[in-house]
């Protein structure tokens, strides 16, 4: 049972992140490989807060702020490009963040990582149990949903869907592309802060390696398999990617055999689905 | 400590020439297909695989190993280009989706190495003399110096191969329009799969060369293939000769960076540098403004 | 006078697409831009709508400089414009189409969160005046052709603005579509709409038009009222020379 509530508390985790995916790469067609960088960056940002005495909700808010802010940095300096080459410059933000974590030793400690981070405590309450954890995880998951959803259908995410299916068609009619961009990523960078910071307190434990490329694939391919701009489709294909593989466990394999084995999944999948089904499982439109 | 120039310019010349190897079969695939065929990095590290499979485990001979590693990545570049590239381009699947395939691909490549083979480095156990020429207070060993020649010799022979066979002046025409090349009745789809086997066999080279001379371990074809990718970017994608000059200067970068910076950076100093590329000069060095839609 | 264009230039690499065009657009009326393929219609039109930039000249809309304009500045001073392919959003209705077009504040975002945009009246009355009877909520990617066109003329119209670019209205389409097209142009002459058309049916464009400018290699050859074009022999010229 507790090792059940352990993969949801996960599912919740991954399920903001692949959602706030979704509402820059489905819905506004920023194809933005440098997402688990906000990831990261919310989760040192929120661990370095707390361990200098920052209250936990600020820390938090303030995971998905910084995030948020090298989101408008990375929107605004990669505004001239499209398709491959947008991907290889997020990707290659990616990499300079996950660099800056890895050697800037003074404030992120290095390869050695962060440990012993304090669970999340706010309120008088002090969030220790899995379980009180995961009804935490699960509230701000709905909240994320909620507020996405609301977003994607409001006037606001017309225009994003907008952007995505043609840009120029959209700044002739007098919108400002640069700004809803900028917006959309924002947002989406703000989530993923945050999802990073729920993750940094639950693992208690940080390091550089916690972010890196194999973690990009897996959000991308949750988010591909559910189909994008679909949110009903990240939802399912959240359970789907992250509890799966979970099964691994109960076959009776050495567990260095494990961490591959899931990423050869992943990586199985996300060929197949991108082969046979471009459109995911509950996706209306094409990746472009 | 003086600055050490010469022993930076030679690791320059040595990282640069692997970088070059990986580069231009990367710019090769890229020019000719137009998407960005990041599983270039898992050619490279199964040539490395594979060396060590038949040179240290089995106890081949050093020259039917090579051979053997060889049509082994040629033929993996082959089965990669038929298997899942081919049935995406053929469905006019954007760019981004092959990106996306490819990187798939990579990842499902160090995978299966580290599966296979565990996560700890390896070495093919070829072991040549350590010591090498001093020149100055610069060492460099007569491995790296064989290195650094095979790989020139290659790419000068790569450069001609493309100028004055037909073959190369038919992968030209494809890349510079495949259309039009479709149309002065060349058969492109077999180009197509003949540029990822010229690139494989590229990447192969360097797998082998890389081999020889340090450790391998599952996930050096990430870093190498963004070495790589940065080097072609930075020279000019389309352009083998950019990629040749965009990957010394991303070797001079790091090295000569690094005298600077604490070496950890070397990582970053590329990605900066390729950044400020993709941002100012999206084309590169030698570039045409084709790979930027604007 | 609402737009005026005085001696643009422009060389595409070495090509010349404008040399040295200077023309006019007059308050409801609807003028025709003609002229062989490759005589820089499309490209006066990129420049006008400001996708492109002049090598020189001068462009003045509505008695203001818009050559410092961008795209999106300029069409929110009231420049609206079609392309000659269709530019529409694929996965959108044509109801949310015509709901981007007619709202002009929705960038604010927690604003645009609670807002219901009621332009159900005015998306109404547009489809009706261009004639595409189809449900409000189909997808862009599922009209026809001919649909797509009009669709696109209607965006151009909902848009605010006061001169309706039009890129080849009528190219590509059936005769009873084009004669539907016409009809919708002239309704709009009526309501006093100010057009700017580049056309290749001269029948359409004689009908049509209530001035004329003919392009040739960039510069504008001659201009008049239709009839007078007609009987223009350097028009012949340039249109059985190529």
């Amino acid at each position: 049972m507790s090792y059940w509530i352990h993969i949801l508390i996960l599912v919740g985790i991954y399920l903001i992140l692949a959602v706030s995916l979704n509402l820059a790469l489905g819905y506004t067609g920023l194809l933005n490989l440098g997402h688990v960088a906000f990831f990261g960056l919310g989760a040192y940002t929120s661990v370095l807060l707390t361990d200098a005495g920052v209250h936990f909700i600020v820390a938090f808010l303030a995971a998905g702020l910084v995030a948020s802010l090298f989101g408008l940095g990375l929107v605004l300096i990669t505004r001239k490009l499209k398709g491959d080459y947008l991907a290889l410059a997020t990707l290659s933000f990616h990499f300079v963040i996950y660099s800056l974590l890895l050697n800037w030793v003074s404030l992120t400690r290095g390869p050695l990582g962060i440990a012993g981070i304090a669970k999340p405590s706010f309120f008088g309450f002090s969030i220790t149990s899995n379980t009180a954890y995961l009804f935490f995880v699960s509230s701000i998951a709905l909240i994320t949903i909620v507020i996405i959803y609301k977003i994607v259908s409001s006037p606001f995410g017309r225009l994003l869907q907008a952007t995505r299916d043609d840009e120029l068609g959209l700044r002739v009619l007098g919108k400002n592309t640069t700004k809803l961009k900028a917006k959309a990523m924002m947002l989406s960078a703000f989530f993923a802060g945050i999802a990073g910071s729920l993750f940094a307190h639950y693992i208690t434990y940080i390091e550089p390696n916690s972010f890196t490329l194999t973690e990009i694939i897996l959000v991308l391919t949750i988010v591909i398999v559910g189909g994008l701009a679909s949110i009903k489709g990240t939802l399912a294909a959240t359970f789907i990617i992250i509890a799966i593989p979970e099964l691994l466990r109960f076959v009776a394999i050495p567990s260095a055999i494990v961490g591959p084995s899931r990423q050869i999944l992943y990586a199985l999948i996300l060929l197949m689905i991108l082969l046979y089904r471009p459109r995911g499982l509950f996706g209306r439109i094409d990746l472009t | 400590m003086t600055f050490p120039f010469l022993q930076l310019l030679f690791n320059s010349l040595i990282i640069g020439s692997i970088y070059a190897l990986v580069a231009v079969g990367f710019s090769l695939i890229y020019s000719t297909n137009r998407f960005m065929h990041f599983a270039h990095g898992a050619s490279v590290v199964i040539a490395g695989y594979a060396l060590f499979t038949f040179f240290h485990l089995l106890h081949l001979h050093l020259i039917i190993s090579i051979l053997l590693t060889l049509a082994i990545t040629m033929s993996i570049g082959y089965l990669m280009h038929l298997c899942i590239y081919k049935p995406l381009q053929q469905r006019k699947s954007s760019t981004v989706i092959l990106l996306i395939s490819s990187i798939a691909l990579l990842i499902l490549a160090e995978n299966l190495i580290l599966l296979f083979y565990g996560a700890d480095v390896k070495s093919i156990g070829l072991i040549p003399p350590r010591t090498g020429i001093s020149i100055g207070d610069a060492n460099i060993t007569v491995l790296q110096i064989f290195l650094i020649v095979i790989s020139v010799i290659l790419l000068i022979f790569l450069y001609l191969f493309l100028r004055h066979t037909r073959l190369g002046r038919n992968l030209r025409a494809v890349a510079d329009n495949k259309e039009l090349a479709a149309i002065m009745g060349l058969n492109t789809s077999r180009l197509l799969a003949f540029s990822f086997v010229i690139g494989s066999l590229l990447a192969g080279i360097a797998g082998i060369l890389i081999g020889l001379e340090q450790n391998l371990n599952p996930m050096m074809g990430t870093s190498l293939m963004i070495k790589g990718f940065s080097g072609a970017v930075i020279g000019g994608i389309f352009s083998v000769p950019g990629s040749i000059l965009g990957s010394y200067i991303v070797g001079g970068a790091e090295n000569f960076g690094t005298w600077y910076l604490p070496s950890g950076y070397k990582d970053a100093i590329t990605f900066t540098l390729l950044f400020l590329f993709l941002l100012f000069k999206p084309a590169g060095l030698f570039g045409m403004e084709k790979g930027v839609k604007a | 006078m609402m737009l005026h264009v005085e001696q643009i230039y422009k060389n595409f690499g070495g090509i010349t697409a404008l040399d040295g065009c200077t023309l006019s657009i007059e308050k409801g009326r609807i003028t025709a831009l003609i002229g062989p393929n490759g005589s820089g219609k499309s490209t006066l039109f990129n420049i006008i709508s400001r996708l492109l930039k002049e090598d020189s000249g001068k462009i003045s809309f509505n008695g203001q400089d818009i050559t410092t304009s961008d795209e999106v500045q300029v069409a929110r001073q009231g420049i609206s414009r079609t392309f000659q392919d269709v530019r529409l959003f694929r996965n959108l209705t044509i109801q949310q189409h015509l709901e981007i077009a007619l709202s002009d504040e929705d960038e604010f975002l927690l604003k645009s969160l609670n807002k219901k945009t009621d332009h159900d009246q005015k998306i109404k009355e547009i489809l009706h005046l261009v004639r595409l009877h189809k449900p409000l909520q189909t997808l862009a990617t599922d009209l026809s052709y001919g649909q797509r066109k009009l669709l696109d003329l209607a965006i151009a119209m909902a848009k605010p603005h006061s001169l309706l670019m039009l890129d080849e209205p009528v190219a590509g389409i059936n005769p009873q579509l084009r004669q539907e097209i016409k009809e919708i142009l002239r309704t709009l002459h009526q309501q006093g709409e100010t057009v700017l058309l580049i056309e290749h049916d001269m029948n359409f464009v004689m009908d049509l038009a209530g001035y004329i400018y003919v392009l040739d290699a960039g510069k504008v050859i001659a201009h008049g009222e239709p009839r007078k074009i007609q009987q223009n022999p350097n028009v012949l010229a340039a249109y059985l020379g190529e």
